[in-house]
């Protein structure tokens, strides 16, 4: 029973910090049916902000969030502005194109700003644990999964409490129809693609803290995050929040009931499952054209 | 977008984008050229970007540096030597790309090899076919020497099933009250590391040590509290953690998060990586972590010193890299039957000539066996003191073996 308990809280504290960094991902697609290929390389790049900001002056990495993500934020929407934009209304083949190139260019200039040596960001609380009974809980794992919780709850109140919730989901839902009401959805796009950024900016804080990276680490990345947002259904931020939580307890179950050698192939198993029966993922929705092409 | 068409433009897109990571990650970035001028032109493809380009990048400063040393004395049989090096992104079908354009476009005249068994396995297959030698300084995987090649040969010590040998021998003859009853092996699903963990547990397990933990995890795993989990629950005396880099951090980083603290803790290649390891782990819990090494900056072996300033001198102060030491022993080993064949036209008398002779490299004296598999032994190193020390086998020790895994006991 406790390896069970154990399991299942590693599991959600995993799933926690996935679900942060898809977010933005989803997010982005939601909006501007971009799927963002360089959504790793911005974890990353923000994983070496951290460490630059912790290293240099001994600021907390986790506190440092709130310079990371407005840093983060800022390069999303310049990125936005210099390359995304001119092929937002391009076919969907096209930014997968270009966000795969950025992603390459990215690691290029993080290779030439910090190395491509591994760089490990260790707070003095990164190797303790909270232990309760015969349950250990990584500290690093617990402050991350609170403030993805925190900054998710943030995002969600934004896009359902707020005005630029109501005109990002009009831009997303009909963006026509949104212009014709006075919502500048080029405005908007470029926004969301900057919160989107700036999410995976935070997400990538407490990544830096949990594991070494290295410019290539996107790679990784970007595979387990394409397959949560699909497996939640793309656009949907609160299938993007299951679908983490999910693969983190999959990953987590399979590694300790089965094989650690199975523990990434799994939860993509299950994706592939998920798929067959909803192809529109767990929570995402089923679109008029698309039940006409049907 | 209809349902029908979203989904051409996924195919699309998943075509195109694994046409533009071959087109980017074919990118030369040196000038290339076959023979002309009278220079010997050697390619070679690392991983320059992506998960491996550490150690790519590594290998590239070895191979420069032993570039820059040969040209300094004179050259190559009196020929310069050029490099021509490619960027396989840490790829395996990209760097089967590499190799034949090296060979079928850029007509090298000879071939140096890249890093890692799971791109060598390839690598070496494309310089098989074309009948050229191929010196490779890290692929050690035991099954690349089980293909019949000929032209192949592996400029470490030992393979990597061979490469915790001098360890585990060690362990095996201690007394009983001091030797592991239990022990633990957990491994990376890798070429590498596998074979490496399997040769400790063979000779563990013969001299009575029970395994109580056996696992092999996929490359791609990021987490490994519940690894350390089950670990812990097993409660060996011995952990022999076959590992890379990253895995290596991130394992060592759990079982301190998770209070597991084995009385002895044997991990592969990342312990080597000096101040990059320490700085992951902290450098007071590296204190008594042992691992296998192929090279010390320290050692007597002929022509160290100078590889050592030379680096120093091109690449600043500070740590040598073992993988650019391996790159610039394979380069030993490729100017060493270069020189006594007298010619490059015949790959054929090269390969022959490695087959029955031996080379003195940096590493120290290399020789192979007629699958090209090197027949020496590692050496074994232990962080002590905030420091990586040689301290097996004893002819080549900086410091005495100390028994015991002491987190937070080092300085």
């Amino acid at each position: 029973m406790t390896e069970l308990l154990q399991t299942l809280l590693l599991g959600l504290l995993l799933g926690g910090v996935y679900a942060l960094a898809a977010s933005g991902l989803t997010l982005i697609f939601g909006v501007m049916r971009v799927i963002n290929i360089a959504h790793g390389a911005f974890v990353i790049l923000a994983a070496f902000v951290t460490y630059w900001l912790w290293d240099a002056y001994g600021i907390d990495p986790l506190l440092a969030i709130v310079i990371t993500t407005p840093i983060v934020f800022a390069v999303g929407w310049v990125t936005y502005k210099v390359a995304v934009s001119p092929l937002r209304t391009a076919p969907m083949a096209s930014t997968v194109l270009l966000t795969f190139g950025l992603a390459l260019v990215l690691e290029g200039v993080m290779g030439e700003l910090w190395g491509n040596n591994s760089t490990a960001i260790r707070p003095s609380y990164a190797d303790e644990s909270f232990t309760i009974g015969g349950i250990f809980l990584p500290k690093a794992q617990v402050y991350g999964g609170l403030i993805a919780v925190l900054v998710l709850a943030l995002l969600w109140l934004v896009l359902t409490r707020s005005w630029l919730g109501r005109a990002i989901r009009a831009a997303a839902t009909n963006p026509a129809s949104a212009e014709l009401v006075g919502i500048k959805v080029a405005s908007v796009a470029a926004l969301v693609f900057a919160i989107g950024i700036g999410a995976a900016g935070a997400a990538g804080a407490i990544t830096g803290v949990l594991y070494p990276f290295v410019p290539g680490s996107h790679y990784q990345w970007i595979a387990r995050l394409l397959a949560i947002v699909v497996l939640g259904g793309l656009g949907s931020l609160n299938g993007a929040v299951l679908g983490a939580l999910l693969f983190g307890l999959a990953e987590t179950m399979t590694s300790a009931y089965w094989s650690p050698q199975w523990a990434t192939a799994v939860p993509y198993a299950i994706v592939f499952a998920v798929l067959l029966i909803r192809p529109q993922g767990l929570l995402g929705t089923k679109l008029r054209e698309d039940v006409v092409a049907a | 977008m209809s349902h029908v068409s979203l989904r051409r433009g996924f195919t699309a897109a998943a075509l195109t984008g694994v046409l533009a990571l071959s087109l980017a990650a074919c990118g030369d970035d040196s000038d290339g050229g076959g023979d002309s001028d009278g220079s010997i032109v050697i390619g070679t493809s690392l991983p320059l970007t992506g998960e491996f380009s550490q150690p790519g990048k590594a290998a590239q400063q070895g191979y420069e540096v032993w570039q820059k040393m040969v040209n300094d004395d004179g050259g190559l049989i009196g020929r310069e030597v050029e490099l021509v090096v490619k960027d396989d992104a840490s790829n395996q079908n990209t760097i089967v790309a590499d190799y034949n354009a090296l060979i079928g476009q850029d007509k090298v005249d000879l071939l140096l090899g890249t890093f890692s068994s799971l791109l060598n396995l390839p690598a070496s297959a494309v310089a098989e076919k074309a009948q050229m030698l191929y010196v490779e300084p890290a692929g050690g995987s035991p099954d690349m020497f089980t293909r019949g090649f000929e032209y192949l040969f592996f400029t470490q010590q030992a393979t990597s099933d061979k490469q915790g040998k001098v360890f585990a021998e060690w362990v095996a003859a201690l007394p009983e009250d001091e030797r592991p009853e239990t022990a633990a092996y957990p491994t990376l699903d890798d070429p590498f590391a596998a074979p490496n963990v399997a040769g400790i547990q063979e000779i563990l397990e013969a001299a009575g040590i029970e395994t109580v933990y056996e696992e092999t995890y996929a490359i791609d795993t990021k987490n490994f509290d519940t690894i350390v989990s089950a670990m812990k629950s097993a409660d060996p005396d011995l952990v022999v953690h076959g590992a890379q880099f990253e895995d290596g951090i991130g394992l060592t980083r759990s079982m301190l998060k998770a209070d597991f603290t084995p009385d002895m803790f044997y991990e592969t290649n990342a312990p080597s990586f000096g101040s990059q390891y320490s700085d992951g782990i902290g450098v007071e819990n590296t204190e008594g972590v042992v691992y296998a090494v192929s090279h010390s900056p320290d050692a007597a072996t002929p022509g160290n010193a100078e590889f050592v300033a030379a680096y120093e001198d091109m690449f600043g102060e500070g740590e040598v890299p073992e993988d650019a030491a391996d790159a610039f022993a394979a380069g030993q080993v490729l100017q060493a039957a270069v020189e006594a064949v007298g010619d490059i036209d015949d790959q054929k008398a090269l390969a022959d000539w490695l087959h029955d002779n031996e080379v003195e490299t940096i590493l120290g004296p290399l020789s192979w066996d007629e699958t090209g598999a090197p027949t020496g032994d590692f050496l074994i190193g232990q962080w002590q003191n905030g420091a990586p020390e040689i301290v097996l086998p004893e002819d080549a020790a900086t410091a005495e073996i100390e028994i015991g895994w002491h987190p937070g006991g080092a300085d």
